[in-house]
């Protein structure tokens, strides 16, 4: 029985070394970071776009997760699709910044797209983006200012804004939610009546759901919030089922999240799929653009609310296109950070989050 | 909030917390009270709730059945598959007579794997989405008790009201029957048990299973409760549920204190902001959620002479042994 089992051991051994001497290469490549492809947020976004493009296009295609997160066995990922033939190869989030850096001069004749990072040595010391690189990042404040503008007009006025952690992106978003939900209130002129401040801003310090995360969103709704803005991956299903037993309302964040609970309202979309897939025809069109960073932001349909599958009750997709339209001309600047919120808004009377609780440098 | 409304504001929050980890942590008990440690209990909830939320999800989609029957379902589910993955744990520790922590650390690990690896092939995400309408506002009749039916009867789950009536039963099938008697002699002196002719692999067996029904249901409790999907976790409530076990010192009456101090400082930690007093206090909210902790190494520090841990738990039975 045993020699039989070694038999089949030593059979399936050979079998399998046998298929990997058979080479197979794929153009395309992503390397996922600690979320699989299927996160619902940033890396399936992007792998989303990359099938499509690929499929369109009849190009091969694979993505090869990291054994875990760290910048070698980023590296090593990415070692493993250059091995594999790729020729362009993606990387989303901000992880990738050191490993990018290395590999963009490791392998000078392999494309980089990296996706909410820039390029820097693993001490924040030196950056460079080099010319087979193409760093994407996105206005987040922009989708987040779309969002609180969207909610000011649809009636809310007692919000409140919940991020999974204070990394750059999250608080982007918070920023541009302020920026979004004062602006339309200084429009509609109802300052006086919105209710936003420290008391319902708060990162939860996780991205999973947690009764903690319920509770909390719980006793917000509670306290008479009517809305909250959760750009905190899953921990936004905590604040689902607390809008949920509340009869209230939230905001989800990355994807459109309207299917997840019927108290989504909208979701503070990065069109993902569209940045990547953009810059992929440059790459195919031989038009790559490396050396410095892409921004996707209204003006290149980089973010959005998904205006059919919201449940606005008199936000009016007329006055989402104007509003849109402002961001994309640039007839309205959106704060990216604290200061220029506060230059933004310009007037000291509004009660909005202090910058400790906005930067996350507070609890 | 005046203070009562505070009151019937935090404390069915506190009740939807100290639900699954006082069942959780009593699922435990039934085991080391046969003399098996299953430290495996996160990774039982989270199959569980795993195999709940999609029997859950799917009947949502394809039956017609009232929602609370739906609900019912999925904790029965998730209690039957509690019991099938606590077999391989029973059986590692039973018969094969392995290292407990061992195999039950493999399951905990196995766990949350599988469900992302299975969810991913049925939906495409790791996420099981479940409907968002589990609450029931006002259970007829009950709601209207003053005080009690605040507290207990409006805006509950079923999973919350149900798990307190099993626990209770479950303390009584432990304290107060002939089997229970039984079974907790098995986790004291399995020797002295098998001399009465008590079948001491086959009790062992009865508290491992009994842990993992009660521990599968306590996964889809916290799924029901805290969230509109399934997403391979349930946040540490196994693991919470065995410092319950240990901060209870192994007694029901105790285990439910605990849970229900657990429960507390966990609900406080995340909304204190509408609580006046605490709110002025200023505190962490890591405070609160440290306290629990650092009020079961005390306990363990300073108890362990009386600890009533039973004393064959953890250990193979041995017939030879004395």
């Amino acid at each position: 029985m045993k020699k039989l089992l070694v038999l089949v051991a030593a059979m399936v051994l050979v079998l399998g070394l046998s298929a990997c001497s058979k080479v197979e290469t794929y153009k395309i490549a992503m390397i996922t970071d600690s979320g699989g492809i299927d996160d619902e947020s940033f890396n399936q976004g992007t792998w989303e776009g990359i099938i499509d493009f690929a499929d369109e296009n009849d190009i091969s295609y694979k993505y090869y997760k990291p054994l875990e997160v760290s910048d070698d066995a980023y590296l090593e990922a990415i070692d493993l699709a250059v091995e594999g033939g790729a020729e362009i190869i993606v990387t989303p989030g901000f992880l990738f910044e050191s490993s990018i850096y290395a590999a963009q001069d490791l392998y000078p004749d392999v494309y980089f797209i990296l996706i909410d990072g820039t390029p820097h040595d693993p001490t924040w010391t030196t950056w460079k983006t080099a010319d087979n690189t193409m760093p994407i990042l996105f206005n987040e404040h922009e989708a987040g200012f779309l969002a609180g503008y969207a909610a000011v007009y649809d009636g809310y006025r007692e919000l409140g804004f919940t991020g999974g952690m204070a990394v750059p992106a999250v608080v982007k978003f918070g920023v541009g939610f302020i920026a979004g939900v004062y602006y339309a209130a200084q429009e509609l002129e109802v300052e006086d009546d919105i209710v936003f401040n420290d008391d319902t801003y708060h990162y939860f310090g996780d991205f999973g759901p947690s009764d903690n995360f319920k509770n909390l969103a719980l006793s917000w709704y509670a306290a008479d919030t009517e809305i909250i803005f959760s750009a905190a991956g899953g921990a936004g299903a905590s604040v689902m089922a607390a809008a949920a037993d509340s009869g209230a309302m939230m905001i989800g964040v990355d994807i459109d999240q309207y299917d997840q609970s019927d108290t989504v309202l909208t979701s503070a979309m990065k069109q993902l799929g569209n940045a990547v897939q953009q810059g992929l025809q440059a790459w195919l069109d031989g038009e790559f653009v490396g050396g410095t960073s892409v921004y996707k932001g209204a003006a290149n349909d980089g973010v959005a609310l998904p205006m059919e599958t919201s449940r606005f009750e008199t936000f009016t997709t007329a006055q989402y296109a104007a509003i849109f339209l402002d961001l994309a001309d640039g007839t309205v600047v959106v704060p990216a950070d604290y200061d220029a919120l506060v230059l933004f808004l310009n007037d000291a009377t509004l009660d909005i989050p202090t910058k400790d609780e906005v930067e996350g440098t507070t609890d | 909030m005046s203070f009562a409304d505070i009151m019937y504001f935090i404390l069915p929050l506190v009740i939807a917390s100290t639900v699954p980890l006082a069942l959780v942590a009593l699922g435990a008990l039934f085991s080391e009270r046969s003399g098996v440690i299953n430290i495996a209990l996160e990774g039982i909830m989270i199959m569980g709730g795993f195999v709940g939320a999609i029997t859950i999800h799917l009947l949502e989609e394809n039956a017609h059945l009232p929602i609370q029957t739906v609900a019912l379902i999925g904790l029965l589910v998730g209690a039957i598959i509690g019991i099938i993955f606590s077999l391989l744990h029973a059986f590692a520790a039973i018969n094969m007579k392995a290292n407990q922590i061992i195999s039950a650390t493999a399951l905990n690990m196995f766990a949350p794997a599988f469900a992302i690896f299975t969810a991913r092939i049925i939906f495409g995400t790791q996420r099981v989405p479940i409907g968002d309408s589990y609450i029931i506002t006002r259970v007829p009749g009950l709601a209207s008790i003053p005080i009690i039916g605040d507290i207990f009867f409006q805006g509950a789950y079923l999973s919350t009201l149900l798990g307190i009536f099993i626990f209770i039963i479950a303390v009584i099938v432990l304290y107060k029957t002939k089997q229970g008697l039984r079974l907790r002699s098995c986790g004291e002196n399995p020797q002295a048990a098998d001399s009465l002719g008590i079948n001491i692999y086959k009790l062992r067996y009865v508290g491992v299973m009994v842990s993992g029904a009660l521990a599968g249901m306590g996964g889809v409790i916290f799924v029901l409760s805290f969230s509109t999907s399934f997403n391979a976790t349930v946040a540490g409530f196994g693991f919470l549920a065995l410092a319950v076990l240990i901060f209870g010192n192994w007694n029901p009456k105790r285990i439910i204190m605990a849970a229900f101090f657990f429960g507390f400082m966990r609900v406080i930690s995340s909304t204190k902001s509408v609580i006046p007093f605490l709110n002025d206090l200023g505190l962490e909210d890591e405070i609160y959620l440290m306290l629990p902790y650092i009020a079961t190494l005390v306990v363990l520090a300073f108890v362990s002479k009386n600890s009533a841990a039973p004393r064959a738990a953890g250990e193979p039975y041995d017939p030879g042994k004395r």
